[in-house]
């Protein structure tokens, strides 16, 4: 891994996706290595299709995928490119009959040959993965008998140990409480830095996104309304522009932008405005939000907000 | 559970193999003329070192009634156990197996369609001049049953609901060929009836033709690439779309798989006729012994199904001597408690 901070690793020109109706129109993204990016967008907006169009799972009907900003997606079989990009998809099956060990060590397969079999290396690299993810102790567990929070651990774990370089995340957070999705968003931050990956979240969790990206991309009907750092791109109109009703944004200067939905007709149900607050369908964002994030931060590499690092060329 | 590697299934293949070898010496030996096990070994190994056993009744009713019979009880029950395992792996579904999604029923109705052609005068003619016309027949119609499951479940689209779609349409198309199968027997005369309706059942006793070498060797051959495929099918039944993501090419695999295990089943369906429940218990029971990694499984079920198959057949042929069963009877028998017993186990492989 020798490549330098802002090599681009994923590069989405034009992206255009019809099933039935137009599902992605026009959709360019550049993903350098180093950056986490985030897409959020209503239901429906596009934004799983985006990421199956970027694992080459889906082929765009126009558009092309450029791997490392040069080789065209299609050109690669599925195995290369399972050596080099990691998809957590947000409905993927955890089958009861196998142990968490052998769940991550199916990671190492796009690594093995036709009759290969895993190695005292690949069980490391497995092993490690575990680790990373503090399911160490669960290994020997048989993954129908784990809990949800740490299915999506084990999702992330087994991704990990693909060593790729590239790393997909649909909605991996989601049913989680928020001190786990911290703890996720933590943790994919800071594999992205330490093993230089280029990493794409999609969630509905604007706060989470707004407090651990680098980039954000706003996405509605298929299509990029706005790119660019968190505090740019997450305002008031853009919001409204995406979900059509208002927000509330606090900027805080350490923890960046964030958001709050407005409830209307909230005064009916005799709710004043703090317990709206804790109501809001985004979670409790906030002071709650700050309680459960801020003490246990070890090392947020730099300061939350990044509006230095988006690449110039990057969103098209 | 220790880590699978290629010690540990050559291990697992010799010792299943051991198991075939004392089997087999067994079936030799018992039968309306007991012949000892001593005897067998030392008639086998004066076999393989060139001596002419033509001379003892011993060797005659060993090398040309039980040798074969053996040889082929294990071919056909080696054959669809594997085919069971594929299918159990692709579709995910602990139900499927070469009878429940028609294949077998395919098949059969190749094989009478080709009987009924060649009980005429004419077609007896170009019966004995095509050798490997009946196997051709039983996969033709083994081949025809599966692209039409496969039009009616709409193919492989990568979700997870196409391989339900796939096993109802097999289901249905089962049940559909079933009742077509005794509507053409309806054509047949008395004397071929007796047979077909034995075969129908699963039979062994009809003597072998030339057609079981092709049989074996297509048997072998498409084992060989099944398990190439197996590590890709491990990971397809843990999810299509995971699998995807995990570098398997979804389709193709499905449909090599898809296509070989059918192409094994009408092989050796066109012999043997549907044996029902091989393809079903002999994987199930590997699968609780050894765990359900295919790279284990699928060599280990291939020669668990020879074992299974070549005991049912032995008692098959024994119980009510001088009578004989057909086989498919026996298995069904063992395979029907014993498939009762895995539903209503607990903590079960699926």
């Amino acid at each position: 891994m020798t490549s330098g901070p802002s090599e681009t690793a994923l590069e989405a020109r034009h992206l255009y996706f019809s099933y039935r109706r137009p599902v992605v129109i026009d959709f360019s993204l550049g993903l350098s290595r180093d950056e986490v990016v985030g897409i959020i967008g209503p239901n429906g907006c596009g934004k799983t299709t985006v990421l199956r169009l970027l694992d080459g799972i889906l082929t765009p009907q126009s558009g092309e995928v450029l791997l490392a900003g040069s080789r065209p997606l299609l050109q690669l079989t599925r195995k290369e490119i399972a050596q080099r990009m990691a998809l957590v998809p947000q409905n993927g099956a955890v089958l009861g009959y196998q142990t968490v060990f052998q769940f991550v060590l199916q990671g190492r397969s796009p690594h093995l040959s036709l009759m290969g079999f895993e190695s005292a290396a690949d069980e490391e690299i497995a092993r490690e993965a575990l680790e990373l993810t503090r399911l160490g102790p669960y290994a020997g567990e048989r993954v129908s008998q784990i809990s949800g929070g740490e299915k999506q651990r084990l999702r992330l774990a087994r991704a990990l140990a693909q060593r790729p370089e590239i790393l997909l995340l649909d909605e991996f957070t989601a049913n989680l409480d928020v001190n786990f999705q911290v703890e996720l968003m933590r943790l994919v931050v800071r594999i992205t830095r330490e093993r230089h990956l280029a990493t794409l979240v999609v969630s509905h969790e604007i706060n989470m996104l707004a407090a651990f990206c680098d980039r954000m991309v706003l996405m509605a009907d298929g299509a990029i309304r706005s790119a660019g750092a968190p505090s740019d791109v997450i305002t008031g109109e853009s919001l409204r522009d995406l979900f059509g009703i208002d927000f509330t944004i606090r900027f805080d200067i350490t923890t960046g932008p964030e958001v709050l939905p407005v409830i209307k007709g909230a005064q009916n149900h005799g709710l004043d405005s703090s317990t709206r607050r804790r109501s809001s369908p985004f979670g409790p964002v906030g002071p709650p939000m700050e309680s459960a994030a801020s003490p246990a931060v070890p090392q947020r590499e730099g300061p939350p907000v990044r509006t230095g690092v988006f690449p110039p060329g990057g969103v098209g | 559970m220790s880590r699978l590697s290629r010690s540990r299934i050559l291990t697992v293949v010799a010792v299943m193999l051991a198991a075939w070898a004392l089997s087999a010496v067994a079936a030799l030996s018992i039968g309306s003329v007991s012949i000892s096990p001593a005897t067998s070994v030392q008639l086998l190994a004066s076999s393989v070192a060139g001596q002419p056993w033509q001379d003892t009744p011993a060797g005659a009713i060993l090398f040309s009634v039980r040798l074969p019979r053996v040889l082929l009880a294990s071919l056909v029950g080696a054959a669809l156990a594997l085919a069971g395992a594929v299918f159990q792996s692709l579709l995910r579904n602990p139900l499927a197996d070469p009878y429940v999604l028609g294949v077998s029923s395919g098949a059969s109705m190749g094989t009478i369609l080709w009987i009924l052609c060649t009980a005429s005068a004419a077609g007896q003619a170009a019966g004995s001049l095509v050798l490997y016309a009946r196997p051709a027949a039983a996969f033709a119609g083994a081949a025809a049953t599966v692209a039409a499951v496969y039009v009616i479940s709409g193919g492989t689209d990568p979700s997870g609901e196409s391989s339900q779609r796939l096993l109802l349409a097999g289901i249905v198309m089962a049940s559909l060929l079933s009742s077509i199968n005794v509507f053409l027997l309806t054509g047949a005369n008395q004397a071929d009836l007796r047979g077909i309706f034995y075969w129908l059942i699963g039979d062994l006793s009809r003597p072998a033709d030339a057609s079981i070498y092709a049989v074996a060797v297509m048997v072998l051959a498409a084992g060989i690439l099944l398990y190439m495929l197996s590590n890709s099918l491990n990971l397809i039944s843990s999810g299509e779309e995971d699998a995807l993501t995990l570098g398997v090419e979804v389709p193709k695999v499905k449909l090599r798989a898809y296509v070989l295990a059918s192409l094994v089943t009408g092989a050796v369906v066109s012999i043997s006729g549907p044996i029902a429940y091989v393809g079903l218990i002999c994987p199930h029971l590997v699968r609780m012994a050894l765990g359900s990694d295919n790279r284990l499984l699928f060599p280990a079920a291939f020669l668990f199904g020879a074992v299974f198959t070549l005991l049912a057949d032995t008692v098959a042929r024994t119980a009510v001597s001088p009578a004989e069963l057909p086989v498919g009877v026996i298995t069904a028998l063992c395979g029907a408690p014993l498939f009762i017993y895995l539903l209503r186990r607990k903590g079960g492989c699926w």
